[in-house]
């Protein structure tokens, strides 16, 4: 298939920009960053094409669907979202060290989806639906979101503790501000949020549609609201005295871990509704 | 003792708790922290279940606690419940002070106000107050929003506004929550949840109820025609389909084929495509026909059980065979005729002109197996679901107006100076997104200043 020709080339796109971006961030070369910026475009530009592709075979097939279900194409969706959601944090605050936070999420995914089966499957009576496209497609921009963040949140909790020490040398004197990492933690959020309970809420649509409830409290739907209820304690946090800074950062990362969780422990480590996961 | 928190009354310090953010934030965390255990420990199993896995004083102490199904727990709810009375007296304290400052904003930039403001600058004109003041108020209508204009001893003070709606996307959010819950409420007290199978062929008016056993009358009746299953070549199953319909007072007033995520609604009723098996063993179908190949009709043979044939005699079918001799499936028959010996042979399926060869006056040919499936639907009536749409639908607005607008004031003062020429002042605010905001100043800053008579 070459749909999957194109996703092992955009791994190993990945992986060189990861690698570029953090040969960057250890010589200190900024020039050795902007050619990862130009993979990265790269890699965004393949696994487009590798998507729009893997739609057209899946029609080839007689199949015709789109390419959002199951764990393969998540993970590739996922992967594509991060990419383009990273290229515009790095465009827009025209800093590059955020790359090497950033990118390996997108590159680790793509490994783990290397390995799983990517032949393209007929859809079983309970995914043929329209509410799977508006179900995925926001649950994935927002876990998207999620991914910047947290690595972002990383990025502040090695700066803040440097900038406690007040020291501005080494590697992580190269990052962005804290004041200005904690904006990205936060703006990655606010992007997230609201797709994620988008997302939630198709699913509940969805659910209510196919079985006549639309929340069960099945291990899948509880783990999207852990998700939820962890990032609007990061949004309270973030406005209140005691809590912004360190305390949000870390909310972030416990957000994605969660996110992470929801997304593929649950189909791997608990049972459930939920289609893709090995199962 | 001067101190405030030892003056406040018991009744403030209650307020203060339930008003206060930190809390909203712990019951978030611990709402988290706690749902994860349902995930964990499997919930809503037979009991049987349970002490497979848990040693008994584990199981009684986990029972006791309601973690089999602690979604639904004391705990549980008393938790949401907290949650919900946090979210609400946060909405009324805060709700009215938000909406007195919407209401009557500061349409005047004194100094105070110009004090707290990042973003000003000033700057000086010859003219007059009026002739100047009019200038503006066009500049700001056109490049941010129509100005409201008050003027004071010697002074002349514009104010301008947008996305004022910013500040009401928290509570809309806030109120979202509390929608959802009162939906989810009234689905549990005025709906129910059942599931039930129905025989092809076969009618039910009446659907157990989920958790208690209860039966729920539908005050119409359901019957199913026909239920079948499609697969894929590769053998995965396609479609459910149960051909299904409404009946009231033994008339059919709703026929609708139904398929998983397609379900069939009558009067707030819901019935969807949830399972399937075979209900009862299987028949034998056997068409006969006379010597000269005229047919006579169809039977269906249940395992041993006689069936007469006019004229002819009785057949039974004793056994089936899925691959008879390597000649694929075959079903073997005996028939008896008034006072013959019985005749026994075997009939192929794929070879339906096999029994002319017994050259009897009647010949049967195996048609293969067929079973009859029963469909198994969920039902569900929910006179909530409407509220709950309702409030996901607020969730979604109220998210992006308080995330994505924001609310972005401009003033500008105008006083004679002692020079004779008018002194102006420029001032903005937004509260949130400062940095888009401070380009948006930059550029009305422009604007305005290069404003000529």
């Amino acid at each position: 298939m070459s749909n999957v020709i194109l996703f092992n080339l955009t791994t190993v796109l990945f992986g060189v920009a990861s690698a570029l971006y953090l040969g960057a961030l250890y010589a200190k070369n900024d020039k050795i960053s902007g050619v990862g910026t130009w993979v990265c475009v790269l890699a965004a530009v393949v696994s487009t094409a590798a998507l729009g592709v893997r739609w057209y075979e899946s029609y080839q097939m007689g199949i015709g669907r789109i390419p959002v279900t199951n764990l393969y194409e998540s993970l590739v969706f996922f992967a594509w979202a991060v990419n383009l959601f990273y290229l515009i944090v790095e465009r827009k605050y025209r800093n590059r060290t955020f790359g090497a936070f950033v990118m390996p999420i997108a590159f680790f995914t793509m490994l783990f989806a290397v390995y799983n089966d990517s032949s393209i499957q007929p859809l079983v009576p309970a995914l043929q639906s329209y509410w799977l496209h508006a179900h995925v497609i926001t649950c994935f921009v927002g876990y998207a979101a999620f991914a910047v963040s947290a690595g972002v949140a990383l990025m502040y909790l090695l700066k803040s503790k440097q900038e406690a020490a007040k020291i501005n040398t080494g590697v992580v004197g190269l990052l962005p501000a804290c004041k200005v990492l904690d904006d990205i933690v936060y703006r990655a959020i606010i992007w997230g949020f609201p797709f994620l309970t988008a997302g939630i809420i198709t699913g509940a649509a969805w659910a209510n549609y196919a079985w006549g409830t639309y929340w069960s409290w099945d291990p899948k739907e509880t783990w999207s609201l852990i998700v939820w209820l962890v990032y609007a304690a990061f949004l309270h946090a973030r406005v209140t005295r005691g809590w912004h800074g360190k305390r949000a950062a870390i909310l972030s990362i416990v957000g994605f871990l969660a996110t992470i969780m929801c997304y593929l422990g649950v189909n791997l480590v608990l049972s459930g509704l939920h289609s893709y996961g090995g199962g | 003792m001067a101190d405030e928190k030892r003056t406040l009354s018991p009744m403030d310090r209650v307020w203060n708790f339930f008003t206060s953010v930190k809390l909203a934030i712990v019951t978030l965390i611990v709402l988290a922290a706690t749902s994860i255990l349902g995930t964990i420990i499997e919930q809503n199993q037979p009991p049987e279940k349970y002490h497979q896995v848990y040693e008994d004083w584990a199981f009684a102490i986990l029972d006791r606690l309601n973690m089999f199904d602690m979604y639904h727990s004391m705990w549980f709810l008393l938790m949401l419940v907290l949650f919900t009375v946090n979210l609400s007296c946060c909405t009324i304290d805060r709700f009215p002070r938000m909406l007195k400052v919407v209401r009557n904003p500061r349409t005047k930039l004194d100094e105070n106000l110009e004090k707290t403001l990042s973003l000003s600058d000033r700057w000086k004109k010859k003219g007059t107050l009026s002739e100047w003041a009019g200038k503006y108020a066009e500049t700001l209508s056109a490049s941010f929003a129509k100005p409201t204009v008050t003027g004071t001893d010697g002074q002349v003070h514009l104010y301008a506004e947008t996305g004022v709606a910013s500040r009401f996307g928290v509570y809309v959010t806030h109120l979202s929550i509390i929608i959802i819950f009162i939906g989810a409420i009234i689905g549990n007290v005025a709906g129910f949840k059942g599931y039930v199978n129905i025989p092809e062929g076969e009618s039910i008016a009446k659907v157990p109820v989920r958790g208690g056993g209860l039966m729920q009358d539908l005050g119409f009746t359901v019957r199913c025609n026909a239920f079948s299953l499609e697969t894929y070549p590769s053998g995965q199953p396609k479609a459910y389909k149960s051909d299904l319909s409404v009946l009231e007072g033994g008339r059919e007033v709703l026929r609708k084929t139904i398929v998983v995520n397609d379900p069939l609604q009558y009067k707030g009723i819901w019935f969807y495509q949830s399972s399937y098996g075979q209900a009862g063993g299987a028949t034998a179908q056997v068409t006969v026909s006379r010597k000269d190949g005229t047919p006579t009709g169809a039977i269906a043979l249940a395992p041993n059980e006689p069936v007469p044939i006019d004229g002819y005699g009785i057949v039974r079918g004793v056994n089936y065979d899925q691959n008879f001799q390597g000649n694929g499936p075959a079903l073997h028959v005996v028939v008896e005729k008034p006072g013959k010996p019985s005749a026994s042979f075997w009939l192929l399926q794929a070879r339906p002109d096999l029994d002319r060869q017994r050259n009897d006056s009647v010949i049967f040919s195996f048609g293969g197996l067929s079973s009859k499936m029963f469909t198994g639907l969920q039902v569900a009536k929910d006179p909530g679901v409407n509220i709950v749409w309702l409030g996901c639908a607020l969730m979604v607005i109220g998210l992006i107006m308080a995330f994505f607008l924001s609310h972005q004031r401009v003033w500008v003062r105008l006083a004679q100076g002692t020079d004779g020429r008018v002194e102006v002042v420029l001032a903005g605010a937004a509260s949130r997104n400062r940095l888009a905001f401070e380009k948006r100043f930059e550029k009305l800053q422009t604007g305005v200043k290069a404003v000529e008579k």
